[in-house]
């Protein structure tokens, strides 16, 4: 299903407020009332996705404080310190997670029209292009070692040292050289242009997204004034 | 107007480069760059589009005018408005993982309006038929559906002059033919092309004068119809690939009295999606078979689950008779990528043919000869990085040779190669072969198949083996 992205400037604004919010907050457990906001603000957006993985983990997380509370769980790795943070930092992973799954095409556009100087925005793109890029690269890595026998258990026991460096190297020359020619391909489109961005994009601003920021504000606003304020 | 006058460049950290080259290139005219791998034509290219001295640094002498104007005087955006570049590798020089945000891209650099922006990129998407890519990853798309999608980012800007470096190297014959005919489009329009290119068969009908490069510098000019008239022989001498589009003779299926591996109902699925189902084929000793098809049709998905690489999903695959594992697999069947960026691991060109082996004086031996008959031996102590594309991929080839695997799968081993090149390939391809190992070899190249295949299956859109070709 096609996702019906929020503008940026309302998932920025969405942002802030689970950051305030969660920041200011003196009721750890009653973050459910953000999370349970940013749930809903997924759900508007149709990011399916998302929303059943964070929702998934959300429902685990509940579990395990209900047993730390009522059944004296006690874990040794993940102990009561994790759960809570997790619970309490939800809201802001969901939003904060919604925000830089954001298509970067919409993001530039925004820093566009707020006049983000060029380099930033290109900036901005590669940083999202090198990730995917260098995960492609270092499956393509790994799977070259095994077509060359070097990720047997024995091999890697014997050589870690040797194994790591099958790994670095070629994967550290294949960024300069996606580095590279990541330069070529933006100089060669006119990204030295002296003059404003334009943008496929550019979305203007409808009532979704004047609802959600005024429902982002008066949730947060609300949720310090019941939950009152940690000074 | 293109006019190049005494023009002399050396890279700063090479010896290599061009020299004394002049050229007039009108408008609307197709000039073709041929002629042998590390002749000069891409460095004419960077030259043509600024790239070098600007990103490419080193030395320069003579000049380059466009419509009478030195092109050295222009602000590199300025160069890139009026001339558009096409590259040979797309994949690793996309901006955006999605198509719009790709073909947008250089409209959006040069603060195109909002509605011009989506004219000029739905309009390109529209002509290189892309549509149907729209909701998809570029990341997942096949290297010849990320090239048209290279060119389409370039054509939404409508330049006036083209320079592409090798742009159909990954295409099949389907996708060349759709290139040739959005180029023959841009060459209605008044553009001027210059394209540098091994397949010179695509251009056919297109290109109006051939340059041939060699060692740095201009060593004939031909017109198409004097190129029409060239001699296999001087063809051949020249290392050049076929002219024409040649109808290859009807390939038979494989056969043969033992099967060296055969698959059963074998199945691929990746993420939810069927790549290939039911795939039922055998492979013998001492034959070289052709894996064929379009660009997508799973050709690379179905070389990564024979050898090992991926699981399947369904079916067996038999080794000899008997069914093996992926991991056994891994053992009996070497995998060559196409992509050579991240296969070798080592400092020289000779630790990589012998890594992971014994360094017996027999294979040492086999090592220096294999280097020698691939044209790397000169190479033999240079770090693999350095080498270029085609002689990565040559080395890629040695390295299968030498592992003691008796089933070789080579995926698209002569993409980009110029005809001396793919002859060398051909004559160590039909040499292991008469040693009774078992090659299958993916391609788009009517021509090394026409040299060296025995036998093709092809693989068809509904990703089931069609019999063949």
């Amino acid at each position: 299903m096609q996702c019906k992205n929020l503008a940026v400037a309302v998932k920025l604004w969405a942002l802030l407020c689970a950051i305030i919010g969660i920041s200011l907050t003196s009721d750890t457990v009653l973050t459910c009332v953000l999370s349970v906001l940013g749930f809903a603000y997924l759900a508007t957006q149709k990011n399916r996705r998302l929303l059943c993985s964070f929702g998934i983990f959300y429902i685990f997380l509940a579990a395990l404080l209900y047993l730390i509370r009522f059944h004296n769980l006690h874990m040794v790795i993940f102990s009561e310190f994790y759960v809570l943070m997790f619970w309490n930092l939800s809201p802001v992973f969901i939003v904060a997670w919604d925000l830089i799954t954001t298509p970067p095409g919409e993001l530039s556009a925004f820093l566009s029209r707020i006049h983000m100087p060029t380099p930033i925005i290109l900036g901005l793109l590669v940083m999202f292009r090198f990730f995917p890029t260098m995960k492609a690269e270092l499956k393509s890595v790994v799977r070259s070692m095994r077509n060359r026998r070097l990720t047997a258990l024995g091999q890697v026991l014997c050589h870690p040292a040797a194994s790591c460096e099958y790994v670095i190297v070629p994967l550290l020359l294949r960024c300069l050289q996606i580095a590279d020619q990541l330069s070529v391909s933006a100089l060669a489109r006119g990204a030295d242009y002296p003059g404003v961005r334009g943008s496929y994009y550019g979305k203007a601003l409808d009532w979704r997204d004047g609802l959600w920021f005024t429902l982002w504000t008066v949730g947060t606003a609300a949720f310090l004034l019941v939950g009152g304020v940690r000074l | 107007m293109i006019e190049i006058k005494n023009l002399c460049f050396t890279y700063s950290d090479c010896k290599k480069g061009v020299q004394s080259i002049d050229l007039t290139i009108s408008d609307g005219e197709c000039v073709v760059l041929t002629g042998p791998s590390g002749g000069g034509k891409t460095t004419l290219t960077r030259l043509i589009n600024g790239l070098a001295p600007n990103l490419y640094p080193g030395s320069l002498a003579g000049s380059i005018l466009i419509d009478g104007q030195p092109l050295w005087e222009l602000p590199g955006w300025a160069i890139g408005r009026q001339i558009g570049s096409v590259f040979q590798d797309p994949k690793s020089q996309f901006f955006s993982s999605e198509l719009r945000g790709e073909v947008a891209f250089a409209c959006e650099n040069y603060g195109l309006s909002k509605s011009e922006i989506r004219i000029r990129t739905d309009g390109a998407i529209s002509a290189f038929s892309l549509n149907r890519l729209q909701d998809q990853s570029l990341d997942v798309l096949s290297s010849g559906e990320k090239q048209r999608v290279a060119i389409a980012s370039v054509y939404a800007l409508s330049p006036t002059i083209y320079v592409c470096d090798e742009p159909a190297s990954n295409l099949d014959d389907e996708g060349a033919e759709r290139l040739a005919a959005a180029l023959r489009k841009l060459k209605a329009d008044g553009c001027t092309l210059i394209i540098a290119e091994h397949r010179l068969s695509w251009l056919s009908g297109i290109a109006d004068r051939f340059i041939y490069i060699n060692h740095g510098s201009i060593r004939w000019e031909r017109t198409a119809a004097q190129m029409n008239r060239i001699s296999s022989e001087q063809r051949r001498a020249d290392g050049l690939r076929e002219l024409i589009k040649a109808e290859i003779n009807k390939l038979s299926a494989p056969g043969g009295n033992t099967a060296a591996l055969c698959t059963k109902n074998l199945c691929c699925r990746r993420k939810r999606t069927e790549i290939f189902v039911d795939f039922n084929f055998s492979l013998y000793p001492g034959q070289i078979t052709a894996l064929t098809g379009h660009n997508g049709a799973g050709k690379t998905s179905l070389a990564l689950t024979l050898a090992g690489l991926w699981r399947e999903s369904g079916g067996i695959v038999e080794i000899d008779g008997a069914r093996h594992s992926a991991k056994q697999r891994r053992r009996r069947i070497w995998y060559s990528s196409n992509d050579t960026g991240t296969q070798f691991f080592t400092n020289s060109v000779t630790e990589e043919l012998l890594l992971n082996a014994d360094r017996s004086p027999e294979r040492i031996d086999r090592a220096r000869q294999l280097l020698k008959q691939l044209g790397l031996y000169e190479y033999k102590d240079v770090h693999p990085a350095s080498l270029s594309g085609g002689q990565k991929q040559r080395l890629s080839i040695a390295c299968g040779i030498l592992s003691d695997r008796s089933i070789l799968i080579f995926d698209e081993p002569t993409s980009g190669l110029d005809g001396g090149n793919m002859e060398i390939i051909a004559d160590v391809l039909q040499s292991e072969a008469k040693q009774k190992r078992t090659i299958l070899i993916i391609t788009h190249d009517m021509e090394l198949m026409r040299r060296c295949c025995d036998c093709a299956i092809n693989m068809d859109a509904d990703r089931k083996y069609q019999g063949p070709v």
